[in-house]
Parts: structure tokens; sequence; C-alpha cells
């Protein structure tokens, strides 16, 4: 009882509290700034700024993820998924990388409904194809590499070809480890699941809006983190410093994706930072980093954890960075 | 009815998300954060967290002796009342920090220590990404356009997308302007051309602001003239710039803004080949209130 009044308080202390910020933060201009004895580190200031900069770019994508993970959570039965999910294993993996390539996506707001699918009984290897296409093809990552690559269609063909095939090699291998959903907390009763298939559409659609609410608030604690290690390490990390390794092939490719990684860049954007490095490294190693930012990044790391077991993300990134790796050096040797 | 204090909790949260979008709006404090390209986007989600928080409400009282209205279908995710109430508060803490730091820390522009740690400023590979846009030809000049762009900001926000035509003006304008003017709306088009082929462009004269970067292997007389040109956010900025020469080089500090006026020589620093900007006339400026460049998208239709 104690406790459960202590708890009362501490609520209500928090209510208190985000009341005031609301009001000071939105009705003044910031304390910050007629308080100048309060002064932060500018480095921090930076590394603020980047963090919120990549939360207001992956947001709206996240909220139409928590939307379309709510829809399916309220409107898709799983005798629909059933029913559309081919029974071969490997046809269940091309159609899942075909739909993921026409689905526009980023890798952070695709996790959600990944998770969404694959407690709805789609199964994990079809999920990892879906959720690897998902933000690597689509039509503007297509036009973006086009664009960052002096208009050229070889770059942006190379990216969508070599990433499909990764992505397909990728979820074949996953169906040959894993068979279970590897979800972190599996769902009990699925069969409860939904609601009355006769609910209104009304009734239902409330629930899809809640369940996006709950979706948001889920994820959302991840994404920030994930954010928040992407931009300290843009702001503490020098990129010169690690690009300094990159001499030969193979450790070039390596540095490029381990910068891809690390940047944690949306996979709208990676192409311009990739031409950057045209003069410096060979094309397969920015290939490597085309391909391998969008599929495998810190911020959707840390959203993966939050969803599937460890071990099967352990698996995943091991498998994801071997196979790139592989294609990228299969081309190369042509 | 019973008062269920996390659901308001998460209201507020909701409600705090759309303020913060809103409040960079307003005070364009959005233009330190992504390209206002995206503004659209970050808009759409503003509206979207208000929509959520009204339906956010309708939970935060609930009847007594109902266990939760949500618990009758059992899920795989949080509802906020699933976990112990430490996590819980680990949860919120971490989706109130950007709130946090958003609403009362100051946005910080890109400044030299990231150009230093961005690297790639001056090897010209940048400029390189241009190659195909080259083939544009001939003529007049800008000054035209750019009196207007300079009085219509509206104008100035949404142009980042240039039809072809209005492009290819532009890059006529390279080859034949007696100045070459590297307003915000070319520069990365014109920074492109003009350090993919430098040779071509040496003895004109080239106008532009930026800020002042200066790294190990420079000459006392050396900086480099510099802006950071984002793509989708800051966190993909990179920095453009062109070295610099100049005998007052040695007084001015990193970070300062400058305009100048100066003509393009050739140089090599580290082996590559690249346009050298002597400085004829100079001026220290104020932050500009688009201190960012970006890139141009070309409506092909």
């Amino acid at each position: 009882m104690d406790r459960g009044i202590r708890l009362f308080f501490l609520d209500l202390m928090l209510l208190m509290l985000g009341a005031v910020i609301i009001y000071f933060g939105f009705f003044s201009d910031g304390i910050t700034n007629q308080n100048s004895s309060f002064q932060m580190p500018s480095s921090f200031l930076q590394l603020n700024t980047i963090f919120l900069s990549i939360l207001i770019e992956a947001i709206p994508f996240v909220l139409l993820g928590v939307f379309i993970a709510g829809f399916i959570q309220i409107f898709i039965t799983e005798e629909q998924i059933q029913k559309w999910i081919p029974k071969n294993r490997f046809s269940a993996v091309l159609m899942s990388c075909v739909v993921g390539a026409c689905f526009p996506a980023c890798e952070c707001g695709i996790v959600p409904i990944v998770r969404r699918l694959v407690a709805k009984g789609v199964p994990i290897y079809a999920g990892v194809g879906f959720l690897l296409t998902g933000p690597l093809i689509n039509p503007i990552v297509i036009l973006s590499t086009y664009m960052a690559f002096g208009n050229d269609l070889k770059m942006a063909s190379l990216r969508m070809g070599v990433g499909f095939a990764a992505a397909l090699i990728i979820a074949l291998v996953t169906s040959l480890v894993f068979r279970k959903n590897q979800l972190k907390r599996v769902p009990e009763n699925t069969i409860e699941h939904g609601l009355n298939p006769k609910a209104s559409f009304v009734k239902k659609f409330w629930h899809m809006l809640k369940h996006a609410i709950d979706e948001f608030f889920d994820m959302g604690k991840y994404l920030i983190l994930g954010a928040f290690f992407a931009a300290f390490i843009q702001t503490y990390v020098s990129a010169q410093s690690l690009l300094q390794i990159g001499e030969g092939w193979v450790s070039s490719t390596l540095v490029m994706m381990g910068l891809a990684y690390l940047l944690s860049l949306c996979s709208e954007a990676d192409a311009f930072i990739g031409a950057s490095f045209r003069n410096l490294f060979p094309t397969s190693s920015i290939l490597a980093f085309l391909i391998y930012g969008p599929m495998l990044d810190l911020k959707n790391t840390i959203m993966l954890f939050s969803v599937f077991k460890v071990k099967f993300v352990l698996y995943l990134m091991v498998i994801i960075t071997a196979t790139v790796f592989m294609c990228v050096s299969f081309l190369s040797g042509l | 009815m019973k008062f269920q204090a996390h659901q308001a909790f998460r209201a507020m949260i909701l409600f705090a998300f759309f303020a913060f979008l809103i409040k960079l709006h307003m005070s364009g404090d959005i233009l330190k954060y992504v390209n206002p390209k995206y503004n659209f986007l970050s808009q759409t989600a503003a509206y979207l967290f208000l929509f959520l928080f009204f339906i956010q409400c309708t939970r935060i009282w609930t009847r007594k002796n109902k266990h939760g209205e949500h618990c009758y279908h059992k899920c795989n995710h949080d509802h906020g009342d699933s976990h112990s109430p430490v996590k819980k508060r680990i949860a919120y803490s971490i989706l109130t920090f950007p709130l946090l730091t958003g609403f009362f820390l100051p946005a910080k522009l890109m400044d030299a220590s990231m150009a230093s740690k961005k690297g790639i400023i001056l090897n010209g590979t940048v400029g390189l990404q241009k190659e195909a846009k080259s083939e544009t030809g001939t003529p007049p000049s800008l000054y035209a356009q750019e009196e207007k762009i300079a009085i219509d900001h509206e104008v100035a926000v949404d142009r980042k997308e240039v039809k072809k035509e209005a492009y290819d003006e532009k890059m006529k304008q390279l080859e034949n302007a007696e100045v070459i003017d590297m307003n915000e709306e070319v520069f990365d088009p014109y920074y492109g051309q003009i350090s993919e082929n430098p040779e071509k462009y040496k003895g004109r004269t080239l106008k532009m602001k930026g800020f002042v970067y200066k790294e190990k292997g420079f000459q006392p007389n050396q900086f480099a003239m510099t802006r950071f040109l984002i793509t989708h956010c800051v966190a993909d900025a990179t920095s453009i710039g062109f070295l610099t020469e100049f005998e007052k080089a040695q007084t001015l500090q990193q970070d300062t803004w400058l305009e100048i006026e100066g003509t393009l020589e050739l140089t090599t620093y580290n082996g590559w080949e690249m346009p050298l900007i002597k400085v004829n006339s100079w001026k220290v400026i104020k932050e500009p209130k688009e201190p960012y460049v970006y890139p141009i998208w070309i409506k092909i239709l």
C-alpha cells in the first residue's frame, strides 16, 4: 500500500514536471538564452543537435510504421496470412523480398511492422526478407542514389540488384538456421488477439489507433537510444581516423561497412555521403556502404534487440555482414 | 472513475512532441536540424502527434473495477502497465529526454570542429559527383533572380526543387557571369562544377559566403571557406569548401563567417589539383539565416 502511494506521488511529480516543461519550453524562448551562466559544453550541444535531427528525420517514418503495425494487428487475421504466404520456403522468401522492395520504408520504421507480421504468423525468414529490402529498395532511394552519383544509373542499379540478391541469400540462410518466430515476448493466446472479427469498422479503427500509440511508446524509447548513440559517435569519433585504416581493398570495404553501421544514416540520404568517398575507395567498397547501411545500423540494431531474441539478432548481424561482404567481393572479382 | 497516471503521462508526451515540432517550425529553428525540403514530413508528424494525443486522452479515465480497458486481448507489447514500476520510469525518462534537451538547449550549428571530424573538404571528391550534369552549356547574368530570391524568403525555402530549364539556366550563368556568385541556391552545383574543372574557371572572379576552417596542413596564409551540405538532416552533413589564400588569414579565427570576393587560381594540395581563391575583398558577416546549403533536386517533369 505504502509502495502504491509512493508511486502515485512519483507519477504526480512526473506529470507536474511535464507540465512545467511544456509551459516553459513553448511559451518562453528557452531558458538558456537569458541565463548565460548556465552553459553546456559546445560538443554536447552539437551532439544534441545531431541527435534531435536524427529523431526529427526518423519520427515521420516511425509513425507511419506504427500505424501500419496497428493496422496489421487489428485488421489482418492469422488465417489471411497463412493463406497469402507460400508454403514453399524459397517462394516465401522471394515474395517477402519483392513485397519489401515495393514498400517504401526506412530501417527504423519497418521494425514494428516486421514484429507485428511475425507475431501474426509470418515465418521469420520471410520477415527478414521484408526487413532488409524495405528500406534498401524503394523509389526514393533509387532516385537519390541516381542523383548522388552524377545522374549515373550504374551505381543505383548495382545497389538495387546486388542488394536484392544479398537480401535473398540472407533470408534463405536465416530460414536454414531459425525456425521459430524468435520474438522476445511470445504472444500468449494469439487466437484471442484480435477483436471480435464482427466488430464494427469504427470500433476496429479506434483500436488500431490505440495500438499505434502503444507501439509508438514501445519502439520510441529504442529509437531514441539508437539516435543518441549514433549522434554520440558522430560527435566524438572522427571519421578521418577511421578512413586512415582503409588501405587495400578488403580493409577499405570493411571500413565503409563500419562507417555505414556507425553513422546510421537514413537510406535516402546516405548515397550523397557514399558518393563523397569515390576518390578514396574503390566502387565495390562504396557499394558495400550503400547496401549494408540500410540493412543494419546502430539505431536499428537497438530496435531489433528490443524485439527479437539476443541470439537471433547476433546471428542475423553476422549473416548480414558476411553476405554483403561476399556479394560485393564476388562482384569486384568479376 | 479511475485516474490512469501513466496514460495521462503518455498523453502529455504525445502533446509535448507535437508542441516541440510546431515550435521548431514556428521559430524557423527547424532549418538547423533538417533540410527544408522535408518540412512537410515533420509537419505531418506533428499533427499526427496531436491527433494521437486526443485519442490517448480518452484513456486517461477508466471505469473502476475494469481491469484496464485494453487487457482483454493479450498481446506481446507494452500497454504501459505490464512492466515493473522502475522499468516503466526508465522508459519514460528516455522518452522525455529528447523533449527536455529539445526545448531547453539551443540548436547548435555545425562548425569547424565538426568539419574536422567529418574530414573530406578539400580533396574535391564531393565535386566529382556532378559529372553528368556538366554537359549544360551557355550564358546571362545572375543578378535578376538573385534579388528576387533575397526578397521572397517563402520561395527561398521551397526552391530546393527546381525545374530542369531553371537549372540549366543557372548553370549557363556559371559559365558566363562576370562574377560567379555562389549563393545558397546554386552553391552545391557550382561547387561541383568548379572543383571538377578548376582549370576551366581559372582567373574568374568568385563571390561567396562561408566560415573559416583551418587545418594542420594549411599554410599560415591559408584557410578553407566552408559550408555544410545537408541532404536530409544535419547527421548527414558534409563539409565542402574552397582553399583560400589571404595575407590576413592568421588574424581570422576558426568559424568566423566571411563574405569574400576573389580570383580563382589553381593549386595542388596533398597531391590533388584543386581551385584556390585569392582574396581581393572581404568582410566579416553575421552567421547567415540559412547557414547550410542543400543539393538541388531537379524536377524532370
